[in-house]
């Protein structure tokens, strides 16, 4: 079972001094997927994120990545195992121009030309760097040659502001901007929390169309999604936990999961007449 | 032996007692503004002078002139916030910390200019009596500082936790914006704070002229280093972690000075800081609210950010960077290599020199503090250091130029990467505390390692800088070693400049715009704060090897907090992160005062002016922080 490929968080829980956050959760992500969380504010999405990405402990349970346990590694370790994540308010190295805030996802790839370990040693990067030597320029070049492509995912978006610093960018953009960041370090599995938050309409249909596009670009991404907004969780999503107070509430596809009795109760408090939309959830 | 012991335990809690006192102040002054009070020693200083001036001037009781003291000093407290806090509010987190440190650099130099830079004796109201129990003994001094200064602390104590000011107070403190809309006038709220803590400085500074029998005007640095400590051992947000700091430093320095050595005091005191900072950042009592510079808010505001330059408004303003390109560092030293053909005035030259040295060390400074994000309150051991290693190879070894310069740059960034590894993992405030206390370290050991450093005397005539592979070609006048330091800098400048422009200096800006996204990029943060802190070193030790080389004479006091102030001040004023601003400030700094040496004495007086003015009105320096 632990080496299986996908990425599998076994009956983790997370105890914040007595008040219980995430509670015996289970759930696996295969390479190519597309899962997404929701649930009720508080349910406990966020909080599994970070401990996924490492930057919150697990109190108890397993967390495996391709049938290797990441559960005890810091995050920029489980960054390089090639798991990327978006933040709840975007992280975008404000003072940074758009350009280098992007390059950044793609340094540790710099360092160990693929996945996994640092290869290049400090004095190396160092002196290849104070020398420019070809052979550490064309590295450069090939993680710029992917910057460049991963910011033209974004159509005029992000690629005209390239060289405007990230504070400068509207609330949409900041979150386009982390999202390219993430996809630039060219990871097997992506978290994104809450990518559509603050986002117009006509702006989270982007965004849809954007993971969508994804997901036939790179058919081997596996992507966890946390989302209120159901209509792009809807379009997007191969598969959908739902989370309450830290539990498993419901899972299966989309249509089957979002309809079911209890999560509508647990959203909305009550059971939903017949007929009416979801459309007050964006 | 016991008996021994336990006089040491009871003469710990006593100077442990006026340690917490000064914690106290700071610790005030920094849950409410969030802000570390540089001036927290001037006020000290302040605190006592005002009494010695009432004593000995106006012929009071010391009673009276101690109340007169504590008013005054209260009040100067308040005025200190008006100026170094109020307007600044807006602006970047690092500007009322620094303004706070251009007071304090002000007003200790106004002191020596009204008070006369020696020490004087304070007059001692009673006849000192010394007690014994058994064989351990204690003196009336030690009973009056522990009576009034725990008076004080339980005084402090009771109003912050029973009166309703007190209670306004402390919850400004847990959360400013909520206190406001409760109705707390938070502005009074910390002008209270800021009285509070002057009136804790002076009480604590009256007690260490009594204790000490006498007021010096350069009292104030020290007193607040032990006092800053203090607060970081206890936690810097609890009032008892306060008074719990001050105690603990207070006896484990007694015992270091009684069983180690008297030289040792210090050197365990700032040790045993280091040491928390490694294994307990939050202080004993203290808790985690310490992340970022702007305290919770900065790391997770609407834009969160960790950098220094980050604002509480969250709102940033573009500005306009100019700086060098690396070749335009070769092209300004080959420029600067041309004057000694122009003239031979060994004084200018001289003055040149230094203005370059000062140009590297600002630089790098400006590479740890505002690339990287780490303030940096210690730099003048790295520049130490290096200017230890070729005074050690050069002298004492007989090694020549081309070998002993190298091996000081190496030796200085191998110990400035390892100075770093406290520092990973703190952020804000903490780490800047960290480098302070690395600063003190390097400066006591130089102090106090007398096989090598020969102790507070240094070193005399170092031997002028011969090169072997040169033919023994040596350098003897300033004009020839004119050219080297032309040189070294020309290169040295032109290499980090490469370096910041670099994917590496991309990752640097980076962990500073934003520590846990950096992490979470998979960015090896460790390395290359590391790396950072190592190349920073190997300008700081170019520069400081090139010093000795240049000066023959060093000794410790070149390599003081005041030093690593001064090139602080410097990397603040050209732009943070911008190098070129950094040594053009460096240069002109230091070049300026020598020109205009008559006026020496007013040369603190100025920068502290100039910085001042620099944050109120362009905080992002002369040539735009990068």
């Amino acid at each position: 079972m632990e080496h299986q490929t996908g990425l599998r968080v076994e009956s983790v829980s997370r105890h914040f001094s007595g008040v219980v956050a995430v509670d015996d959760v289970s759930l696996a992500l295969a390479p190519g997927e597309t899962l997404a969380l929701v649930g009720p504010n508080g349910a406990g999405k966020s909080t599994l994120i970070q401990l996924m990405s490492g930057v919150d402990r697990i109190s108890s349970g397993r967390i495996f990545l391709n049938g290797r346990r990441i559960d005890r590694l810091p995050p920029e370790r489980i960054a390089r195992l090639g798991l990327g994540r978006s933040f709840q308010t975007s992280r975008v190295f404000p003072a940074l121009s758009v350009w280098d805030s992007v390059m950044l996802g793609t340094q540790a790839n710099l360092l160990s030309g693929g996945h996994g370990r640092i290869l290049a040693n400090a004095a190396h990067e160092v002196l290849a760097t104070l020398m420019g030597t070809p052979g550490w320029r064309r590295r450069v070049e090939q993680q710029e040659h992917i910057v460049r492509e991963t910011l033209q995912l974004f159509g005029d978006r992000l690629w005209p502001r390239r060289d405007q610093p990230a504070f400068s960018l509207s609330y949409a953009n900041r979150r386009r901007l982390e999202i390219a960041r993430v996809l630039a370090a060219q990871p097997d599995y992506i978290l994104l929390d809450e990518p559509a938050a603050g986002m117009n309409p006509t702006e989270t249909g982007e965004l849809t169309d954007l993971l969508l596009t994804l997901r036939q670009q790179w058919p081997q991404l596996g992507i966890l999604v946390v989302e209120h907004k159901l209509s792009l969780v809807r379009k997007v999503a191969d598969r959908v936990i739902v989370l309450n107070q830290g539990r498993v509430l419901a899972e299966g596809e989309p249509d089957h999961a979002l309809d079911h009795p209890e999560v509508v109760e647990a959203y909305l408090g009550r059971q939903r007449r017949s007929g009416s939309s979801d459309a007050h959830l964006g | 032996m016991i008996e021994l012991f336990l006089s040491q335990i009871l003469n710990g809690l006593a100077i442990g007692q006026v340690y917490a006192l000064i914690a106290l102040g700071f610790s005030l002054v920094f849950g409410v503004s969030n802000l570390i009070n540089f001036a927290q020693g001037a006020l000290f200083m302040l605190g006592a002078f005002f009494a010695f001036t009432g004593v000995t001037f106006f012929g009071l009781p010391l009673w009276l002139a101690a109340v007169a003291s504590v008013v005054l000093v209260s009040l100067l407290g308040m005025a200190l916030e008006g100026v170094a806090l109020r307007p600044l509010t807006n602006g970047p987190y690092i500007a009322p910390v620094l303004s706070t440190l251009a007071i304090s650099i002000i007003v200790d130099q106004l002191a020596e200019i009204i008070w006369s830079p020696e020490g004087r004796s304070f007059p001692s109201p009673f006849e000192e009596v010394t007690f014994y129990v058994g064989s351990a003994y204690f003196t009336s001094t030690d009973i009056l500082i522990f009576v009034f200064g725990g008076l004080s602390a339980l005084a402090l104590t009771w109003f912050l936790k029973y009166s309703w000011m007190g209670r306004t107070v402390r919850a400004t403190a847990q959360d400013r914006d909520a206190a406001a809309q409760l109705g707390v006038r938070t502005d009074d709220v910390r002008r209270l704070a800021f009285a509070l803590a002057g009136a804790l400085g002076a009480i604590s500074g009256i007690l260490v002229a009594l204790y000490f029998k006498s007021v010096f005007p350069q009292m104030g640095m020290p007193f607040a280093l032990k006092g800053f400590a203090a607060a970081l051992l206890g936690g810097l947000t609890s009032i008892p972690g306060a008074v719990l700091g001050g105690m603990l430093l207070g006896v484990v320095e007694t015992l270091a000075s009684a069983y180690v050595g008297e030289g040792f005091r210090d050197l365990v005191a700032f040790s045993l800081l280091l040491v928390f900072l490694l294994f307990r950042p939050q202080g004993l009592l203290g808790d985690r609210r310490l992340d970022a510079l702007g305290g919770a808010g900065g790391a997770s505001g609407p834009m969160p950010s960790t950098s220094l330059l980050a604002s509480a408004s969250s709102q940033r303003a573009a500005h306009r960077i100019w700086d060098l390109p690396p070749w335009g560092f070769l092209l300004a030293g080959a420029v600067l290599a041309v004057l000694p053909f122009v003239t031979q005035n060994a004084y200018l030259l001289q003055a040149v020199v230094y203005a370059m040295i000062f140009a590297m060390l600002s630089a790098s400074v400006s590479l740890v503090s505002g690339s990287m994000g780490v303030l940096s309150i210690g730099h003048a051991a790295f520049y130490g250091v290096g200017a230890y290693s070729v005074a050690v190879l050069g002298h004492t070894w007989g090694w020549p130029a081309e070998f002993a310069l190298p091996a000081a740059v190496v030796i200085t960034a191998l110990v400035a990467a390892v100075a770093a590894l406290p520092l990973y993992k703190l952020s804000g405030h903490t780490a800047a505390l960290g480098t302070l206390a690395i600063g003190q370290i390097g400066f006591l050991v130089f102090m106090t390692w007398l096989p090598v450093t020969r102790g507070p005397m240094g070193f005399l005539n170092i031997p002028a800088p011969v090169f072997d592979f040169l033919g023994g070609l040596r350098l003897s006048t300033v004009g020839q070693k004119y050219w080297l330091v032309a040189l070294v800098a020309a290169v040295g400048l032109f290499l980090v400049q490469r370096l910041v422009d670099s994917d590496i200096g991309r990752v640097w800006r980076g962990m500073r715009e934003d520590r846990l996204a950096s992490h979470a990029a998979g960015i090896p943060v460790r390395r290359y704060l590391l790396m950072g802190f190592a190349v920073s070193g190997a300008l700081a030790g170019a520069a400081g090897g090139l010093f000795s080389y240049v000066q023959s004479v060093i000794s410790p006091d070149s390599f003081n907090v005041q030093a690593s102030l001064l090139i602080l001040t410097m990397a603040v004023l050209g732009g943070l992160g911008n190098l070129t601003g950094a040594a053009l400030a460096g240069f002109l700094l230091a070049i300026v005062p020598e020109l205009l040496r008559p006026f020496a004495e007013w040369r603190m007086i100025v920068y502290g002016a100039i910085l001042l003015l620099m944050l109120r009105w362009r905080p992002q320096g002369l040539l735009g922080a990068r």
